[in-house]
């Protein structure tokens, strides 16, 4: 990598910097009780970006000898050289503080040290206590997906970092059918964590297949969501996707700096009630996904994007962090050494309040309690449509009965302005399944939140 | 890299697989070298607070249309890799890397054995394939492609850019994205097969965004092709007489239930995201196609009669060989309505002691192909020609709807049941044969399965998008809504 840098230098660049990448990604999946894929896969390779003039240029390369990395070198700077001649817009990276720092990681229980035998057994012991609940459960879908290996950076002005990236997950899905009626629902847990999380009785593979086997049944005597504007008790699952994928992404500071995002300009207004506070950073203490720099060489900062309702900050790489005229904030992320790194979210949550959610649930008095979600769409504008996976219909503060076709509507900006209470059980997740996606690129997040009750929610009732 | 390269890196690969226990070993080894340019240019959203200097100012507009400027967004770069499937005792273990050094291949063909090892043994695997000889030529590479300088892409970008603007002064804003690929691939087995093949892709999406009196609109063309085409200005003007066609777009009055013309697009899109899985012999096998039991029997109108080609000339799907190795072919799939036959790989069609139709891809999505196992995917999925244009279907409609461009969530479809809902961006209420005005996105329901039962005419403006060569059609039975 740092011949690449100086051969960058060398032929005109004014700035140069490279990532290089050495990480294993393994999926198991095992339908009922037979295992039904393993895959392995191992990326490899170096990118390198270039600026000159006003624009960068990037190129990669997944064969590792030297003609090869100085041959990408040379185009990420042919890049930047033709485009800077086509652009209207000026990519400046913005001053930081040179690092020099190598962080390992080390957890119990590495996956890299557990058999693959194990974490095959993690999926089968899920699919035979999910059967075994209920000859209901006609299918039972479950997977483990690990994710390792070290990031190493390196750019012209001197930094140098590596980490060592580590997301492991252990989910499960039932199906539950009787008569005409199916249904399904799901449970699954990860983060930056050893094996030894699953062993945990809250996080094992049989309190995880008991519990989706047993939402699954519950859904099968479940009512359809009536439609209508009802107060609403969201739990932490959906309520983190909120977190994430309608407000998180306006957030983000090339779509403000483009005019893109409805934030754009928003800095000091209050746009939520005092209790909301949401925050995006690279290794909270309560779970998630564990980031210690991002893909610019950049130390991940906690950043307090809305805070007690009112917003304080962007999410920032170091070009949009000039173009904002602030300082960056370490959210630049590619997928792998393939992708120029782009702004995006790390761990983004809901900060903890102080309700207790019985309490909450109690002041709702009627409405819907909205559980989990397999995501939906959301517009650049913060208008989302989510299907929640389960819910129940609130009576006196007490759950009634079950529903399905859970669907809110909305808008971001407006909801985060009717959240009446923030609860004390923040939770924060990250899995190896799906991950945010933007530009054609995939990054691995962490999303999280407390138990949220919110005034007059819309439902789309049966979807 | 070079033939030899490629087979001298997958024999290593095989070879170190059986060393380690296998009993059979697959070696695909990909290599491809791949330029991509996404370029927006026009007026970019004005909000306040925005970066200064690209606010939505005329004068920035006329900045950008005289000196061709815009953003542009490019990436370069080359991927090597090789997919490894080690078998051992009917189980089947898959790992791949993204790397050609030796090191990293043996420890990938080791832990494809390992990972074998704990699969259970499957009663339906028989075996690799054999060497076959390649029936045709293969596909077209282009030399063009391979050799595109990166200045010429940006060229094409912007002057696609230029071109769409200058269509029109109601078109504000263009996106052009436009990619040049060429890639080399070997498998190799230990069956003694040792095949090899390379292709060249050349693709283009250009896009235009109207605004007209507090409206706004959008529309795009594609271009998806072996070879280069100097030539934007077809493909900008199309795609911006759709974009302007579309302003001053109405909601439908009522729901419609009836004819609905699929532009060849529109069809392409939603076809090739349902029909390829009813006809996967594996589906078919495991009772996830409609299909199932009806070979010999009427599944559509006279009028449609679908064959999948692998040896159609410059098809974008043309290969010498599929990717397990097997040559590809030519297969009817539905004669004048009758369903005549299924797409196999080697793993389905040993399950019914036949041989493979060479339809076995490792080509999905964004992924490496190296990175993910063969799937069954047609080659060429070719939809006969019937005759009249767009504008002969439109005026046998009579009323009715017509759907042009691309669709949104054609992708969500049931591809089990063949049920699909998508949004039609850029429709059109047909009145009295002629088209009358553009409607606001509405939902097109119905069943894929169920409509090629319910063709009424098959046009002749037979267009090839990806995988699917097809004509325009008018399909009876198709609700849309607002």
């Amino acid at each position: 990598m740092d011949k690449a840098l100086k051969h960058a230098l060398a032929i005109g660049a004014r700035f140069a910097e490279a990532k290089g990448e050495d990480t294993t990604t393994l999926s198991i999946g095992a339908m009922n009780k037979e295992t039904r894929t393993v895959s392995q896969v191992s990326n490899v390779g170096v990118g390198v970006r270039a600026f000159y003039g006003k624009s960068p240029g990037f190129s990669f390369s997944s064969i590792l000898d030297e003609e090869s990395v100085l041959r990408a070198a040379e185009k990420a700077v042919k890049i930047a050289k033709a485009s800077t001649k086509k652009t209207l817009l000026v990519f400046k990276p913005a001053a930081v503080r040179t690092l020099q720092e190598k962080k390992s990681t080390n957890v119990d229980k590495h996956p890299k040290q557990v058999s693959l035998e194990e974490k095959k057994e993690l999926c089968l012991r899920e699919s035979k206590t999910a059967m075994e609940v209920s000859k209901n459960i006609v299918n039972v879908n479950s997977g483990f997906g690990e994710y390792h290996g070290t990031i190493y950076y390196a750019n012209s002005e001197g930094t140098k970092t590596s980490y060592e990236p580590l997301l492991v997950g252990l989910r499960v899905i039932c199906v539950a059918k009787k008569g005409a009626i199916i249904v399904d629902a799901k449970d699954e847990y990860g983060g930056s964590v050893g094996l030894g999380t699953f062993e945990e009785q809250a996080h094992s593979p049989e309190t995880m297949a008991k519990n989706a086997a047993n939402w699954a049944l519950e859904k099968l005597k479940s009512k359809p969501a009536p439609a209508g504007k009802f107060d609403t008790l969201v739990d932490p699952k959906l309520a983190a996707v909120l977190a994430h994928e309608s407000f998180g992404h306006l957030s983000e500071g090339d779509g403000v700096a483009l005019g893109i995002s409805p934030l754009s300009g928003k800095i000091g207004q209050k746009l939520g009630t005092e209790d909301v506070t949401i925050i995006d950073e690279g290794m909270p203490e309560k779970g998630g996904y564990a980031l210690p720099f991002d893909d610019e060489g950049v130390q991940c900062v906690r950043v307090e994007i809305l805070k007690n309702g009112v917003l304080q900050h962007y999410l920032q790489s170091r070009a949009t962090a000039t173009m904002l005229r602030t300082e960056p904030t370490g959210n630049a992320r590619s997928q792998d050494y393939s992708f120029e790194p782009i702004v995006r979210m790390r761990n983004t949550y809901f900060d903890a309040g102080t309700w207790r959610p019985e309490e909450a649930l109690k002041e709702l008095k009627s409405g819907v309690y909205a559980i989990d979600t397999n995501g939906g769409q959301v517009e650049d504008t913060g208008t989302f449509l989510f299907k929640a996976v389960r819910g129940y219909w609130v009576e006196n503060g007490e759950l009634k009965y079950p529903l399905r076709d859970v669907a809110l509507t909305g808008n971001i900006l407006e909801l985060l302005k009717r959240i009446e209470a923030v609860c004390n059980d923040l939770q924060i997740g990250s899995t190896t399944f799906g991950g945010c996606g933007k530009m054609n690129q995939r990054a691995y997040v962490g999303i999280g939140s407390p138990h949220l009750r919110i005034k007059e929610v819309l439902f789309g009732g049966a979807a | 890299m070079e033939e030899n390269e490629l087979f001298e890196i997958g024999n290593k690969a095989v070879k170190h697989a059986q060393e380690s226990g296998a009993d059979e070993a697959e070696a695909f080894v990909y290599t491809e070298d791949q330029t991509s340019v996404t370029f927006i240019g026009g007026i970019f959203a004005s909000r306040s607070g925005a970066v200064k200097g690209l606010k939505g100012t005329f004068a920035r507009l006329a900045e950008f249309w005289i000196k061709k400027k815009g953003l542009p967004m490019i990436t370069s770069g080359i991927k090597a890799g090789v997919g490894i499937r080690s078998v051992v005792n009917k189980a089947v273990g898959f790992c791949s890397v993204s790397n050609t050094e030796e090191k990293k291949i043996l420890e990938a063909a080791e832990e494809a054995t390992k990972i074998a090892k704990i699969r259970p043994p499957d009663p339906n695997w028989v075996s690799l394939p054999d060497s076959k000889k390649p029936l045709g030529e293969g596909g077209v590479f282009d030399k063009r492609v391979s050799q595109l300088e990166i200045e010429d892409l940006l060229e094409y970008c912007s002057g696609s850019c230029v071109a769409m603007g200058d269509f029109d002064k109601r078109i504000v804003q263009a996106l052009i994205m436009a990619s040049a690929m060429s890639a080399a691939f070997a498998t190799i087995n230990t069956n003694g097969l040792e095949a090899f093949d390379k292709r060249t892709a050349f693709t283009a999406y250009l896009e235009a965004k109207a605004k007209s009196r507090g409206e706004e609109a959008s529309s795009g063309e594609e271009l998806i092709s072996r070879s280069y085409s100097r030539d934007f200005h077809p493909l900008a003007r199309s795609a911006s007489k759709r974009t302007i066609e579309s302003l001053g777009k109405k909601p439908l009055s009522q729901k419609h239930t009836g004819k609905v013309v699929f532009e060849s697009s529109s069809w392409n899109e939603l076809f090739s995201a349902i029909f390829p899985n009813g006809i996967s012999a594996l589906n078919v096998q495991e009772s996830r196609s409609v299909y199932k039991g009806k070979i010999g029997t009427v599944v559509a109108k006279e009028t449609v009669s679908i064959v999948d080609d692998g040896t159609l000339y410059d098809g974008f799907g043309t290969m010498k060989i599929d990717d397990e190795g097997v040559p590809m072919q030519k297969k009817p799939i539905i004669e004048k309505g009758v369903l005549d036959g299924f797409l196999y790989d080697q793993y389905a069609a040993k399950r019914e002691g036949r041989e493979s139709s060479g339809n076995a891809s490792r080509q999905f999505g964004a992924a490496s192909p190296y990175a993910i196992q063969p799937v069954i995917r047609p080659s060429n999925l070719v939809f006969s020609p019937g005759t009249g244009s767009l504008d002969d279907l439109v005026r046998q409609t009579g009323n009715g709807v017509l759907v042009k461009g691309s669709l949104t969530g054609a992708l969500h479809s049931n591809v089990i049941t063949g049920d699909f809902s998508v949004s039609a961006n850029t429709a059109f209420k047909i009145e009295n044969g002629e088209v009358a005005y553009p409607l606001k996105p509405c939902t097109v329901a119905g069943n894929l399965y169920e409509a090629l039962g319910s063709v009424v005419a098959v046009g002749n403006d037979t267009r090839s998008f990806r995988t699917v060569i097809s004509p325009s059609l008018i399909v009876d039975k198709i609700v849309v809504s607002t």
